[in-house]
């Protein structure tokens, strides 16, 4: 284990959450076609970055530096990982923003169409959620985690947070049809936020009892008990942004221009939609690790060390 | 190579082969064909008359909002009293109304879309200056050139959303080359936008027949060489998804002046039903757009 290579992929996780607010930022100033090119900008690399196009422009300088911090992560990966899955983890990753820069070019070239725009922001999301998984995957409480069992009879937790999870990621790509299927000056379809609203409900029964059953059955465990405090907590500040995006959003077709308040309440509402998301993963990945799909032979005193 | 990395690879790959497809796709490209310039047509030789009226706006006017431009400093200092322009009121008449012959036939019973009207040599004028559209809107016949020019020392980018032309957006830098584009089948009303300057729009009417006018600041409209017949007169106001539009009927004598007014605004509905007809969502095929 490599503390550095650990360090390293944080960083690039939180790179990559920047970049998810960087694009946000894009879609609700409506500035995904600031220019009409791409890569560069009004034919240059470095354009004058004023209106709109600072916020585009601004988002393909952010994505091309966690580019280059993906392809140092890969470098890094077959430096100090042996792990051959770890290693598989970090080619991914390197394809996935390759594949996500490529969605963005194209989604500008063909003027937004809302399947590629859909696609580019479930991307984003997917390789957020590879960045976490590989700090995750490199850290020493994932190294030095021991295996604790599951109450006898009960429904076990894997299935649980799968179903959370599947159940988040089905939001976020009806979130991201919803973003990108009108601009601030028009109204959103109605059948789409309806859908949205079903999934929030959906993803509070999910995420709500697989939380809640995380901190009753596995009391004291942080390994466990820590990223469901953190998503649940996440959840209901995610209620929240999503009723107050709803509200401005309602509002912001009679407004002049794209104004502060909706631009950073949707925002919010979808940064705070990836947190939720790969908290929702971190959980997963360690109920995974120390919850053998056989519950048979655990040593109920096992603890894993703290994260 | 495991199964995976050659799943990831060929995907790569194909999305790579459609960038660059895109990418060498010219600009303004048309992607759609339809044309409203269908078949052998007569040109229409018969007496004409002239339509005329003002558009009003009863009872108070929603205020202009303040348009902050701050996010590009040229915009600032070059305009810094922009203001919205979807209702602009001078002595209760109301200008930016887009008013055209939207159905109708001439005095010997054809419809006037079914005559040929060539577009004229005259290029329409869009200009971006102060950060906004002049004229806000505008009228343009079927395949008569749309010239736009950048009179701002910043960057502009010109993005109509049309339903039935084609969409493009293109760039243009101060000092860039004048723009010059048609549409093809007639529209009303295209959306016009800046992706730069998200407060920027404009709107374009595009018809078949010359027969169209823009109300002017004193409410003011007049539509000349119109067939005598009778017709249905449209006068669109935007606002709204998709703006409002009011019609009326008129009849046209030869070397005749019919008066058509209109009036928008809350006290105009009240004090009018029955009056001005509102019309429910048809398709004229003439200029096919339905409201």
């Amino acid at each position: 284990m490599s503390r550095g290579l650990n360090r390293y992929a944080i960083l690039v996780a939180c790179a990559t959450f920047f970049l998810i607010i960087a694009g946000a930022l894009v879609t609700s100033h409506d500035a995904g076609l600031a220019t009409s090119d791409w890569p560069r900008s009004n034919g240059q690399f470095f354009p004058k970055m004023v209106g709109n196009l600072f916020w585009e422009h601004g988002h393909r300088m952010v994505a091309t530096t966690v580019g280059i911090l993906t392809i140092g992560l890969l470098i890094f990966i077959l430096a100090k990982e042996s792990r051959s899955w770890v290693r598989k983890l970090g080619v991914f990753a390197l394809l996935a923003v390759i594949a996500q820069g490529l969605l963005g070019g194209l989604t500008v070239k063909l003027m937004l169409p809302l399947a590629i725009s859909t696609a580019h922001a479930t991307l984003a999301q997917l390789f957020f959620c590879t960045t976490v998984s590989l700090a995750i995957f490199t850290s020493r409480s994932w190294m030095n985690a021991t295996p604790i069992a599951e109450e006898k009879g009960s429904l076990p937790l894997r299935y649980l947070c799968t179903a959370a999870l599947v159940t988040i990621f089905l939001q976020l790509i009806i979130g991201a049809t919803l973003r990108h299927s009108a601009t601030w000056d028009k109204q959103l379809p109605t059948e789409l936020i309806l859908a949205h609203v079903g999934g929030a409900f959906a993803v509070t029964l999910a995420l709500g009892s697989t939380g809640i059953t995380v901190l009753r059955r596995h009391k004291g465990i942080s390994f466990l008990t820590r990223p469901a405090t953190v998503a649940l907590t996440l959840l209901v500040v995610q209620l929240i942004l999503g009723l107050s995006a709803y509200l401005v959003r309602a509002a912001s077709p009679n407004d002049p221009q794209p104004l502060n308040p909706m631009v950073g309440v949707t925002v919010a509402h979808v940064a705070c939609g990836a947190l939720v998301f790969v908290t929702t993963i971190v959980l997963t990945l360690r109920v995974y690790k120390v919850m053998p799909a056989s519950d048979s032979a655990i040593d109920l005193s096992a603890r894993p060390l703290e994260s | 190579m495991t199964k995976q990395t050659k799943v990831w690879l060929a995907l790569v790959l194909g999305l790579s082969l459609l960038a660059l497809g895109s990418a060498c796709t010219k600009k303004g490209e048309e992607t759609t064909n339809k044309s409203d310039a269908a078949g052998p047509k007569v040109v229409y030789k018969g007496a004409t008359g002239t339509v005329t009226g003002v558009v009003a706006f009863a009872g108070t006017p929603p205020a202009a909002k303040k348009i902050d431009s701050s996010a590009d400093p040229v915009c600032a200092q070059k305009n810094p009293t922009l203001e919205t322009e979807d209702t602009v009121v001078k002595d209760g008449k109301l200008a930016n109304v887009f008013v055209y012959i939207k159905d109708g036939t001439t005095a010997d019973g054809k419809k006037v879309g079914d005559f040929q009207w060539d577009p004229p040599s005259t290029p329409v004028k869009l200009d971006q200056d102060g950060c906004h559209y002049r004229p806000h809107v505008i009228g343009i016949q079927t395949n008569q050139k749309l010239s736009i020019t950048n009179s701002d020392p910043t960057q502009h980018n010109i993005h109509p959303t049309p339903k039935k032309n084609p969409e493009w957006n293109q760039s243009q830098p101060n000092g860039a080359p004048t723009i010059e584009k048609t549409f093809t089948v007639s529209e009303v009303l295209i959306p016009v936008k800046c992706n730069q300057h998200p407060w920027m729009k404009a709107y374009v009417g595009v018809m078949k027949t010359p027969f169209f006018a823009v109300s002017a600041a004193d409410g003011t409209f007049t539509m000349t060489g119109v067939p005598a017949g009778t017709y249905t007169v449209a006068a669109w106001k935007e606002g709204g998804a998709n703006g409002t539009e009011k019609t009326m009927q008129v009849k046209v004598d030869a070397n005749g002046s019919a008066k058509v007014d209109f009036s928008f605004g809350e006290a105009a509905a009240a004090e009018n039903k029955g009056g001005l007809q509102m019309m429910p969502a048809l398709e004229f095929p003439m200029m096919g757009r339905s409201h």
